[in-house]
């Protein structure tokens, strides 16, 4: 009887631990239930599996891209090995997120080759038609669909074809209008020799106004070696006709001379500015990702899910309608046809409910819909070992057992079967962690843990709390535990 | 309150009635995968083979006001310029008109950011603290579909793997048995459901059949269990044993399917939508699975 007392004590020493817990340790709640999108961020490898320290790189120049946007508790994890999530919680628009993190922003700096300015002439006029065609279809998309406006475009379109030789194969307008951009960009590419200097020389950079327009440029503060590189290479084409260009991502951003007055030195002082017509947007995503350096592999973004918060409010609530119903439903199942056994069962689940909460708040678990839909499962998982038991009794009482022997022997009896029911669910939710993909991670997680404190509530709430009942002689009479049902004694 | 389920009378008619269902599920896969338009054992949703899911709710003063789709997606294409990607899409409306959904293949976030905002012209406004999208991407989904199938294969291979361990070969292969049963007449309602109501499966619902093999074996082990304890004491016969057995096991199997399936019906009921058919999927998962086992596992332990 002591040892049961002790037992009693560290239950309800674990009840008030629980407690404490849960208003200390608010539990987290995942973005379907507070609203807010998630991003899920794929590592693209042609050949090879990702190793853990591309994943490694790739997560941290994510990470400070993210940071420099400047979104508030944002939360960045790596899934698998080669997926990485983002989730930003509220009502932030995914789209400049996704905008800034999908480029590779590779940083190059390119010198022309000799001899080639009339080529380069003839391109950077077809770029700026091929830009303006672009400009002109997204102002045909705001207005109302005009065939003969897009007819237009179509037709200059063809001309450029022409001018480049170069035929176009996709199906829409858009998409070509973008790989006759892409083209152009490459074969404007091609007219620069690489040189050693990238965007890993870079230590910062920086956006301002242009003083005499409105326009945006992006300012590169280069290392010292970077700043050498750079007085290296702007010192052998000072004075010639040949350009310096600095390339995005394979795009040139800005073809620049270099005056004969930097002949003898070349440009000193560690730093450049981009000018090439940026928006304070584009200035701002640019700034962000050379800040953050170029991703050692692309990325793409494979999947979004976007929640209102409002939805998410409402997901909350449904859900505890959801398990506060299925626990007075159950309640009353089992008190009805246990009677005072159901009352301790009841008891025993809302023990169950506590420890699983303060347990996520403690681990912690992130609380999302399938991991409710775990947590409201495994209630009932938790009461099949109650049953298993108290039919045990049961059977012990109608074979004219004594009420102490009933209860000891039944618990004894069970505890086989309990354990083994318990084991086959853990093995499913195990294999579902290990494989699973986030949102089935949350479900294996909390019926996983359920089952657990299920052998501890089933197999010992349950009996101290029992014993504790009938430690009182009112509550020994067998007709508490048996309903109507005369038994000879 | 005893129980006498006449076990041994009634076997031939347990093993038919299983025999029918598991044909009839078969019968549905088999339709599924040659005549429908998806051409696969059952009806794979957005999970497994990516696209744009979007539901968001209408603001409206009172009621809002009735709208044929017909003539939303027409205006939809209008305004936007990629003809392929609008000739594939779906939209319904629920709640009296206000809460819209709609299904279109893979966008990128920025082309579902101008679909929402056409949309808002068209019959907005639109309540973005309602929206729940989902975009996923055609790579991901199979990634998805190859993981769930992996997953469900590993686990029913460790369960097989403890039974084997842990009963006779007998017992561990009519458990097997029993479980396989389950699963396939679970995944047969599925496909029918697919060809019917065009429903679709998703992730949660290889959740739900890995969670409907844990306990579909765990019933079936309770009962084998009891008939292994009560054939140790024998006082009957082979047959009069299992049956005995069983329906001493009976009020546990049916009482822990209804402590089970009571918060189920509660997540179907009141829950959120998302989890509604994964709730169906469980509910059906543990009625086949304690009819299969009190019925049909012991049934098979049965000498002639």
């Amino acid at each position: 009887m002591k040892r049961r007392q002790g037992w009693l004590f560290f239950i309800i020493f674990l009840f008030t631990l629980s407690i404490y817990l849960l208003i200390n340790y608010p539990l987290q709640l995942g973005l379907d239930l507070q609203g807010g999108s998630q991003l899920t961020l794929q590592i693209i490898k042609e050949e090879g599996k990702v190793t853990r320290d591309e994943l490694e790189a790739v997560n941290s120049v994510i990470d400070k891209r993210v940071n420099n946007l400047g979104v508030s508790e944002s939360n960045l994890q790596t899934l698998g090995r080669d997926q990485l999530i983002l989730e930003l919680p509220g009502e932030q628009n995914p789209l400049v997120a996704s905008r800034v993190l999908g480029k590779t922003a590779l940083l190059e700096f390119r010198i022309q080759k000799e001899r080639t300015s009339t080529d380069l002439k003839t391109l950077q006029l077809q770029r700026l038609s091929i830009k303006e065609l672009i400009d002109r279809y997204s102002l045909a998309e705001k207005i109302q669909n005009d065939d003969n406006f897009l007819k237009v475009i179509q037709d200059d379109l063809k001309d450029i074809e022409q001018e480049l030789n170069y035929s176009s194969t996709s199906n829409d307008l858009y998409g070509k209008l973008i790989e006759i951009k892409k083209y152009v960009d490459k074969e404007i590419t091609n007219l620069f020799i690489k040189t050693d200097l990238s965007g890993k020389d870079l230590i910062n950079a920086g956006r301002r106004q242009e003083q005499t327009n409105s326009n945006w440029e992006v300012l590169l503060t280069f290392s010292n070696s970077g700043g050498k590189k750079f007085a290296e290479i702007t010192k052998s084409i000072a004075g010639t006709n040949q350009l310096l260009a600095i390339i995005l991502d394979g795009e040139s951003i800005s073809e620049a001379s270099v005056g004969n007055q930097f002949a003898s030195t070349g440009i000193t002082g560690g730093s450049a500015t981009i000018s090439g017509n940026f928006s304070a947007e584009n200035a701002r995503e640019l700034e962000v990702q050379l800040k953050g350096g170029s991703l050692p592999l692309p990325i793409e973004i494979v999947e979004t899910n976007t929640i209102g918060a409002l939805l998410g409010s409402k997901n909350i609530l449904k859900s505890l309608y959801a398990a506060i119903s299925g626990l007075i439903f159950v309640g009353i199942f089992m008190i009805f046809n246990y009677r005072i056994l159901g009352f301790v069962s009841v008891l025993s689940l809302v023990l169950y409910g506590f420890f699983n909460l303060a347990l996520y708040s403690l681990i912690p678990v992130t609380l999302t819909l399938p991991g409710i839909s775990g947590l409201i499962l495994s209630i009932g998982m938790a009461v099949d070992a109650n049953i298993l038991i108290f039919e045990r009794i049961r059977e012990e009482l109608y074979d004219g057992n004594t009420l102490t022997r009933s209860i000891d022997s039944g618990f004894q009896r069970a505890n086989s079967s309990i354990v083994d029911g318990h084991i086959t669910t853990l093995l499913s939710c195990f294999v579902l962690f290990l494989l699973g993909t986030n949102f089935v991670k949350g479900f294996a997680a909390t019926l996983g843990i359920g089952v657990l404190i299920s052998l501890f509530t089933s197999l010992n709430c349950s009996k101290t709390i029992l014993r504790f009942f009938t430690t009182y002689q009112s509550f020994r009479q067998k007709n508490l535990y048996l309903p109507r049902k005369n038994f000879s004694q | 309150m005893k129980f006498n389920l006449e076990l041994i009378k009634n076997k031939k008619k347990i093993i038919s009635f299983s025999t029918v269902l598991i044909l009839l599920s078969l019968l549905g896969i088999l339709y599924s995968t040659f005549n429908t338009s998806y051409k696969k054992p059952i009806n794979l949703g957005m999970d497994f083979v990516g696209g744009n899911e979007l539901r968001i709710e209408r603001i409206c003063k009172e009621e809002c006001s009735d709208f044929s789709p017909d003539s939303v997606l027409e205006n939809l294409r209008e305004n936007s310029k990629n003809k392929n990607l609008l000739n594939n899409i779906k939209l319904q409306s629920q709640n009296n008109n206000k809460l819209i959904s709609i299904r279109t293949p893979y966008l990128s976030i920025e082309e579902s950011n101008n679909l929402i905002s056409n949309l808002d012209n068209i019959i907005g406004p639109l309540n973005y603290e309602s929206k729940d999208s989902r975009l996923i991407g055609p790579k991901l989904g199979k990634r998805l579909l190859t993981n769930c199938v992996t997953s469900l294969l590993v686990s029913l291979l460790a369960i097989s793997l403890y039974i084997t361990i842990r009963f006779d070969k007998k017992y561990a292969l009519f458990a097997l048995l029993a479980l396989f049963h389950d699963l396939l007449i679970v995944f047969g309602i599925f496909s029918w459901l697919g060809i019917i109501l065009s429903v679709e499966v998703n992730s949660l619902f290889a959740v739900s059949l890995l969670t409907i093999a844990g306990y579909s074996v765990n019933d079936t082990v309770v009962i084998f269990d009891r008939i292994r304890e009560n054939l140790k004491s024998k006082k009957e016969g082979y047959n009069e044993t299992i049956q005995l057995s069983v329906n001493e096991s009976f009020r546990r199997t049916t009482f822990t399917s209804i402590t089970t399936l009571i918060p189920l019906l509660s997540i179907i009921l009141f829950g959120s939508y998302s989890l509604f058919w994964f709730s169906l999927a469980l509910s059906l998962g543990i009625i086949v699975g304690s009819y299969s086992s009190i019925l049909l596992a012991p049934s098979l332990l049965l000498k002639d």
